[in-house]
């Protein structure tokens, strides 16, 4: 947007920044290759972030309505498709509070299958974090190799499953799909070699020189301000509180295997990164384990197409935190109400809070860091407080300018 | 710790004059009235029976919208549910005791057309599109329908 002219029209500019989206030009945020376009309005005072003002909502597609003219089971698939990314535990949230509904039981083994895909997912998606942190911060070679073993992830999913992304592998009382033949040997010394690969990815962003400098106290919060702010996962867990679903209230097979949450106390984006990291070596683990440890056993109960009349709500934790599924029956072949939260919901208001005091350089870094389902950083639209000039850049331009500065600042 | 949990949350409802109801082993209920919702969210966030707000959900149950909160700390899960007047819909805002309830407030401001009273962005909208028109119910409630919008917001393929 050019500046203005009139300085009636200048001055309405700068009181709009806290209260109204009149001025913004809302042609843009919705590009066809973009995953989930985020709108930020940030206020500036010269290099610095004052305020960010989110505009949210551009990929709304009213599932929530949808679901309510759906039968229940279909229901299961759509909401799958809610993310491109941690698929599998939509669903497996939404499976778990119908299936409380019911009165049929989820067989052991199911829960088990659950958790595998559920780990192999997270790792996938921390895979995909690591790799893109790398790449917002100018380390395309971090970016390569990460991303190269995601693959890796990825193929087992596959030859599980028989799909790379959405894995539809849940069913209502059940998963539909069981383990393959075999797989036992060729899983674990996979998930060794990736535990591997994350010790010296580690050892990399805890050594090398640009990674310090660009994640070192970036994005700084205090443990009271993320509990304030509600924010989920490894959001909260960077700061030093306990909040995990899978330890504090455990679903699918996380009470029968042996796992440890990680926590960290550094509060910047560097936590992040180390805490993430750790984290999959913890999940290689539990795959291994849950791999080796598989009880026998049918995978799945047939249930009848009408569920119960009651509401129940089911909470589980995504790679990015917790996810929220409320369901409520009338008895009926559809429901009468189903809720779905997903973490970036709880944990923009935090990251909006650790982008004030940044630089622009720090931007995309910082939005990266909350993993926000690849927060689409296409039209951020500035706006200098000194000067009262607004302009946007494209998310190609943010990341060559944030690499810039980095570089000139030496 | 569930027990604790459970005999502090009845402490509380006792205080805001509403029962709580235990739906399942650590799921607890309390249904509340508009006007004690704040009374009661400050005395369960602030005495830290709860430090964490899962979400809002809201509800069409027909003359009213439910409004539920849902609180989570440890295995506990916690919801407070409290109603208002499908024709006067406004509600009590939280974003001064716990900030986070910022843009959960702002989604049900959206999809159910509750004004909270207290909210500083309630001039604002989050998910639907600038050019919703007003005279359009919200489209959560059961009264909307969606050929109507997909009509309205000029989404039908010719």
């Amino acid at each position: 947007m050019s500046e203005s002219s009139n300085p009636t029209r200048r001055e309405e500019t700068a009181g709009l920044m806290k209260y109204s989206t009149e001025n913004l030009v809302p042609f843009g945020p919705i590009h066809p290759a973009l995953k989930e376009p985020e709108y930020f309005k940030l206020v500036l005072e010269g290099e610095k972030i004052v305020d960010v003002i989110p505009r949210i909502g551009y990929v709304h597609r009213g599932l929530e309505k949808a679901a309510e003219s759906r039968p229940w089971v279909q229901n299961m698939y759509m909401f799958e498709r809610t993310c491109g990314i941690c698929s599998f535990v939509h669903s497996l949230c939404y499976g778990q509070a119908v299936e409380e509904l019911t009165i049929y039981k989820v067989p052991k083994r199911a829960k088990y299958i659950r958790l595998i895909i559920a780990e192999l997912e997270r790792i996938h998606s921390h895979l995909l974090w690591v790799g893109l942190m790398g790449h917002w911060a100018g380390f395309e070679t971090l970016f390569m190799w990460v991303w190269r073993d995601r693959e890796i992830v990825l193929d087992i999913v596959e030859t599980i499953s028989g799909n790379r992304v959405h894995k539809s592998m849940n069913a209502i009382c059940g998963v539909r799909r069981d383990m393959p033949e075999n797989m036992e040997d060729h899983i674990v010394e996979k998930m060794k070699y990736l535990a591997d690969r994350a010790r010296y990815y580690r050892e990399i962003i805890d050594t090398e020189e640009t990674m310090l400098e660009r994640t070192q106290k970036v994005g700084k919060l205090t443990a009271d301000t993320v509990e304030k702010l509600c924010a989920v996962g490894p959001m909260a867990r960077y700061v030093g509180i306990q909040n995990d679903v899978r330890l504090n209230a455990p679903y699918a097979a996380y009470d029968e295997v042996p796992f440890s949450i990680v926590t960290r106390n550094e509060g910047d984006v560097q936590g992040l990164l180390r805490l993430r990291l750790d984290e999959m070596i913890v999940s290689t683990d539990m795959v291994s384990y849950a791999v080796k440890h598989l009880p026998d056993g049918p995978i799945r109960v047939k249930i009848p197409p009408i569920i119960p009349a009651g509401e129940h709500s089911s909470h589980c934790e995504a790679p990015r935190g917790e996810i929220f599924y409320y369901v409520k029956s009338t008895g009926g072949r559809t429901p009468d109400r189903v809720k779905s939260r997903q973490p970036t919901m709880a944990n923009l208001p935090a990251a909006l809070e650790m982008l004030k005091g940044q630089t622009i350089a720090d931007v995309p870094i910082v939005l990266t860091a909350i993993d926000p389902c690849f927060g689409c950083m296409d039209r951020m639209s500035f706006l200098d407080t000194e000067t009262n000039k607004q302009w946007t850049w494209s998310g190609e331009q943010l990341r060559q300018y944030g690499i810039k500065y980095y570089k000139d600042r030496g | 710790m569930s027990e604790v949990f459970l005999r502090r949350v009845e402490e509380c409802a006792v205080d805001a004059k509403s029962k709580s109801t235990q739906l399942r082993e650590n799921e607890t209920l309390v249904e509340v009235e508009q006007e004690y919702v704040k009374q009661f969210v400050s005395k369960v966030w602030n005495d830290g029976i709860s430090r964490h707000l899962s979400t809002i959900t809201g509800l069409d149950l027909g003359e009213k919208i439910g409004i539920v909160y849902h609180f989570w700390q440890n295995q506990n899960l916690l919801h407070v549910r409290t109603t208002v007047q499908k024709t006067s819909p406004t509600a009590v805002s939280i974003v001064d005791i716990i900030p986070g309830a910022i843009l959960y407030e702002m989604e049900i401001h959206d999809l159910f057309g509750v004004m909270f009273v207290g909210n500083p962005w309630m001039d604002k909208k989050l998910l639907l599109p600038e050019t919703w028109p007003d005279d359009l119910p919200p489209p959560l409630l059961k009264t909307s329908k969606s050929p109507e919008i997909r009509k309205r917001l000029k989404l039908e393929v010719e």
